[in-house]
């Protein structure tokens, strides 16, 4: 489901998690110290610019920011903060530590479906075996092979009340 | 003599008495014998006295009296100490003989009465023996159905018991894999995940479940959408 009113703020598919967030916002805050010093420094003494991440230029290009700009900064980190304390978070845990590719689709989904600025915080739960547990603020769904198991209970019984019984007694 | 015989005889009948009791026959008869013995010592006895009466009470009175002396005193002549001595010595004898043909017979009679009491007391023994026997038999007889009846309900009891501890047993047992079969499916979903992690868990590809965990957001999207619009 997409959203009657689309947001502003483009969120690119980098920044997954809650995390990535708190890293955009500690990378921006770098850049406007960076900014700062060097307004303050010497010509020709110039230190070396902090090394943005593909996150950082990604959002910013996407939402046609230029973190040179304080203004444009300032905005992104407006955003940032925004999305740090507001963004609808969903806790998803899995079995194993999702890869990439898989956080990527998943995502993709869950903003084009939920919410388009919706955040993930991933657990880990090796008890699953396979699928995965959803906790959102106030549900609780569990997608995992246990729970897909205890439904198909009845059936796993039937299946098992057909079988022939061995007469190990003789 | 007759003294002691009658001593004798009444210590036999004591004896008698004593051992058999009352038996009549044998008592009259023994008592007749003993009569006829009385009788005939007495007539002996008797006829012995008056002999001697008739020697001392004749007189000479007249002449007959005269062949009286005469018959006397040949009687005298013929009966004289010698001839007397001679009838006691054969009445001793008889009398002697009598006594003992019926000392032999009484004690043929005591022999038979002998006899005859064995034989009555090994009756009554024996018939004593017999109903002491029957009695004990009876209660042999009586123990042994007793035994019989006690043993016959134990064996009812103990199979009662048997088939009552049998239905518990049963009963547990079924009891008891019911709530096996029960826990065991309560726990099945937990079981198999448990086994299906251990068996395949570090086979299982998180990216081939990526499907399986779209389609089940998108069973539940609705809620989903409901619960974060509602936390917005």
């Amino acid at each position: 489901m997409v959203p009657d009113e689309k947001p502003q703020f483009q969120l690119p598919l980098g920044v997954v998690t809650v995390i990535d967030v708190s890293r955009l916002q500690r990378e921006l805050q770098e850049i406007d110290e960076f900014m700062m010093q060097t307004a303050l420094r010497e010509s020709g003494r110039q230190p070396a610019l902090p090394r943005s991440s593909h996150s950082l230029e990604e959002i910013a290009a996407s939402n046609g920011l230029n973190l040179l700009q304080p203004a444009d900064r300032k905005v992104l980190a407006q955003h940032l903060e925004r999305l740090h304390s507001r963004a609808p978070t969903i806790h998803m845990s899995f079995a194993a530590d999702p890869p990439a590719t898989f956080l990527k689709r998943l995502i993709t989904w869950l903003r084009h479906e939920i919410h388009p600025e919706l955040l993930l915080q991933i657990g880990l739960q090796p008890s699953l075996a396979a699928g995965c547990v959803v906790r959102t603020s106030s549900k609780y769904f569990d997608f995992s092979l246990r729970e897909h198991f205890e439904k198909q209970r009845q059936s796993l019984v039937d299946k098992l009340r057909e079988l022939p019984v061995e007469n190990n007694g003789g | 003599m007759l003294v002691a015989i009658g001593d004798k005889l009444r210590g036999y009948r004591q004896q008698i008495y004593e051992k058999v009791g009352l038996n009549d026959m044998q008592l009259v008869g023994l008592l007749i014998v003993i009569v006829a013995i009385i009788l005939a010592a007495a007539a002996m006895i008797w006829e012995v006295l008056r002999s001697d009466q008739s020697k001392a009470g004749q007189k000479p009175a007249t002449d007959s009296k005269v062949y009286t002396d005469a018959a006397s005193r040949d009687v005298e002549h013929i009966f004289n100490d010698e001839f007397r001595e001679e009838l006691r010595n054969r009445g001793r004898l008889h009398f002697e003989k009598i006594i003992g043909e019926n000392a032999m017979f009484l004690q043929q009679d005591l022999r038979l009465t002998t006899s005859e009491l064995n034989d009555y007391m090994k009756q009554e023994i024996t018939k004593t023996l017999k109903d002491e026997f029957a009695k004990y038999e009876q209660s042999i007889a009586d123990a042994k159905q007793l035994a019989v009846e006690s043993l016959a309900k134990t064996q009812v009891a103990i199979e009662e018991q048997r088939q009552l501890l049998g239905k518990q047993m049963e009963q547990q047992i079924i009891a008891e894999r019911n709530r096996i079969i029960e826990r065991f499916e309560q726990n099945m979903a937990e079981i198999i995940n448990h086994y299906v992690l251990t068996a395949i868990g570090n086979q299982i590809d998180l990216s081939d479940q990526l499907e399986y965990i779209l389609s089940d957001l998108e069973a539940n999207k609705q809620a989903i959408l409901e619960d974060i619009n509602n936390g917005a």
